[in-house]
């Protein structure tokens, strides 16, 4: 018998394994997904897999599906159209939404006027919206767009309040020993302390932003990657459906690894892993 | 029957009880205005606490002599609210009753002529050394090459390196450095009283003697008289001239005690016998209090 090897130290219950250790584990999942989803869907013809390909089309029948969407169904058009109404929604609740929170933040009775509606509006389902607004706005751009903000101002205005209201006491209390007046603080206290969890309010907000513009999508459009989802899955392109889904995820996660270099640039002071 | 309860009017019209305020002081040929003058100070909450009950005391104006007051006392006897109470910083301010005076004037709020360093860090996680001791003068509106050069001037006087220190983040500095920050973000601005609440709380020994040699130090340079809250009786010995003793809450100024200066360093005076023995004595009294005090729970 041979002494039992001594097992990695990463092994053990909590222990962080190095970098290259945690990427290669990340890889491995994937592959493992991959090498399941070609193995159910193998077979030269739909009857001999083991799902049917107008359920799950292979990898390779995906991969194979992405030309076609780029150069007939508009692919980069639709992703255009998507971000753009992102971006005009988002940015009319950022305009909005972030002033207000700070100046409930700062002023408890802004607060305290704020909280019905605040509560109100951030308890309504967001799928609710979508017959309000179409009746309102009618079913061009600007129903998608008031949407967007309709679903996306509540939860920042929030959140932003929150982060102002957090900042603790004591850097008031400073401030004004220091001879800041209440502006002052406002400015170079509230705000400036505030700014990461504000700017993480906006990252986290994009993020769900992105996700409802589907949702508007799928009731209404003419183009955009819901309208996309949903043409495919009428035509009967599952594989155009999946790969759109792929460039969704894969967006989503873009957008976010944007925020997140941003971030560093403007945040030099937080600690590493912050 | 109807003069049955009545008190006469002239019993309530003689002269109030002694003590209440402090002893009338010798008039000078130009009065100067004391430095803080406590009369008959409560502090009660809404929730009915009381934090302070009926403190009086007096730090008159001596030319050329910038006292460092120590206040001792067991936790939660209003120390702090003591503090607070001069900087014009709410809850504590304002007071429920009494009269609460810096340079002869009452206190209406903060403001930066009472300097505070708290416990807590509170240095500005946003800011630069440089940046956050130039706070104030940034807020006053001093150019920023004037306050730049002026914060440079002060990270050597508290004693930390301008080359290497001066654009560092909070983050980035031990505990007993950001002390230095919060002391050198205070004194820049010359305030005529600097209120300390435990600063040196949190600092290893070995540390916590440096500072406070570095702070009996800054306090006379910039002329500035100093209240220090504090747990520990050595380092109120130490740095004090004058030491307020509190009783448990709510809490009243139990003794006051002069003690001699001295020019040794900290960690040399510290075993001083007429030292040890003041420490002794202070001891002494604070825990036949404490004893009082739990009994009557």
């Amino acid at each position: 018998m041979t002494a039992p090897a001594r097992p990695a130290p990463w092994l053990a219950l909590r222990e962080l394994p190095p970098p290259l250790v945690r990427r290669a584990a990340g890889v491995v999942t994937v592959l493992l997904v991959l090498v399941v989803w070609a193995l159910l869907t193998r077979g030269a013809t739909a009857e001999s897999r083991a799902i049917s390909p107008t359920v799950l089309p292979s990898p390779f029948e995906v991969l194979r599906s992405f030309p076609v969407l780029l150069t007939e169904r508009n692919l980069v058009g639709s992703i255009a159209a998507s971000m753009q109404r992102v971006l005009l929604g988002f940015g009319l609740a950022a305009i909005i939404a972030v002033p207000l929170g700070i100046a409930a933040g700062s002023y408890r009775l802004v607060d305290a006027a704020s909280q019905p509606i605040s509560v109100f509006m951030r308890n309504v389902p967001v799928a609710a919206l979508i017959p309000l607004t179409l009746q309102a706005f009618g079913v061009g751009e600007l129903q998608k767009v008031m949407f967007l903000f309709l679903a996306t101002a509540p939860f920042l205005f929030h959140e932003v309040a929150r982060a102002v209201a957090l900042v603790d006491d004591r850097y008031v209390d400073t401030a004004q020993t220091l001879g800041a007046r209440p502006r002052q603080i406002v400015s170079k206290v509230l705000i400036a302390l505030a700014a990461p969890s504000i700017y993480g309010a906006l990252r986290a907000n994009f993020g769900m932003a992105f996700g409802y513009v589907m949702l508007a999508e799928v009731v209404d459009a003419r183009a955009g990657l819901g309208f996309l989802l949903l043409q495919s899955q009428r035509r009967g392109l599952p594989e155009h459906l999946l790969a759109t889904l792929l460039v969704i995820g894969l967006l989503a996660w873009l957008i976010d690894q944007t925020f997140r270099f941003f971030g560093r640039g403007f945040f030099p002071y937080l600690k590493a892993g912050e | 029957m109807s003069d049955a309860g009545g008190v006469p009017r002239k019993a309530l019209d003689s002269p109030g009880v002694p003590g209440a305020l402090a002893a009338p002081r010798p008039m000078l040929a130009l009065p100067a205005p004391d430095i803080v003058h406590f009369a008959g100070v409560s502090k009660t909450y809404e929730d009915g606490y009381t934090a302070i009950h009926d403190v009086s005391f007096t730090v008159e104006d001596t030319p050329n002599h910038m006292e460092i007051i120590g206040v001792l006392g067991p936790s939660g006897c209003g120390k702090s609210t003591v503090l607070r109470l001069i900087a014009g910083l709410t809850p504590q301010h304002p007071a429920t009753t009494g009269v609460v005076e810096v340079m002869g004037r009452p206190v209406t709020g903060p403001g930066p002529d009472r300097g505070f360093v708290f416990q807590d860090y509170t240095s500005f996680d946003n800011r630069t050394v440089a940046d956050n001791i130039a706070f104030g003068l940034e807020c006053s509106g001093v150019p920023n090459e004037e306050r730049t050069a002026l914060a440079r001037e002060w990270i050597s006087k508290v004693g930390l390196n301008v080359d290497r220190d001066a654009n560092k983040y909070p983050h980035q500095l031990s505990g007993g450095m950001r002390q230095r920050v919060a002391l050198a973000r205070t004194l820049i601005l010359k305030p005529r009283v600097i209120l300390m609440d435990e600063p040196f709380g949190a600092l290893d020994p070995r540390t916590r003697f440096a500072m406070q040699d570095l702070l009996v130090t800054l306090c006379r340079e910039v002329e500035a008289t100093c209240f220090l809250v504090t747990h520990s009786i050595e380092e109120a010995v130490h740095v004090s001239d004058r030491l307020y003793i509190f009783s448990s809450a709510p809490g009243t100024i139990l003794k006051e005690m002069k003690i001699p200066p001295s020019a040794r360093a900290a960690h040399l005076r510290q075993r001083e016998p007429e030292f040890i023995e003041t420490v002794f004595e202070v001891r002494d009294l604070i825990e036949t209090l404490d004893v009082s005090t739990k009994a009557g729970d």
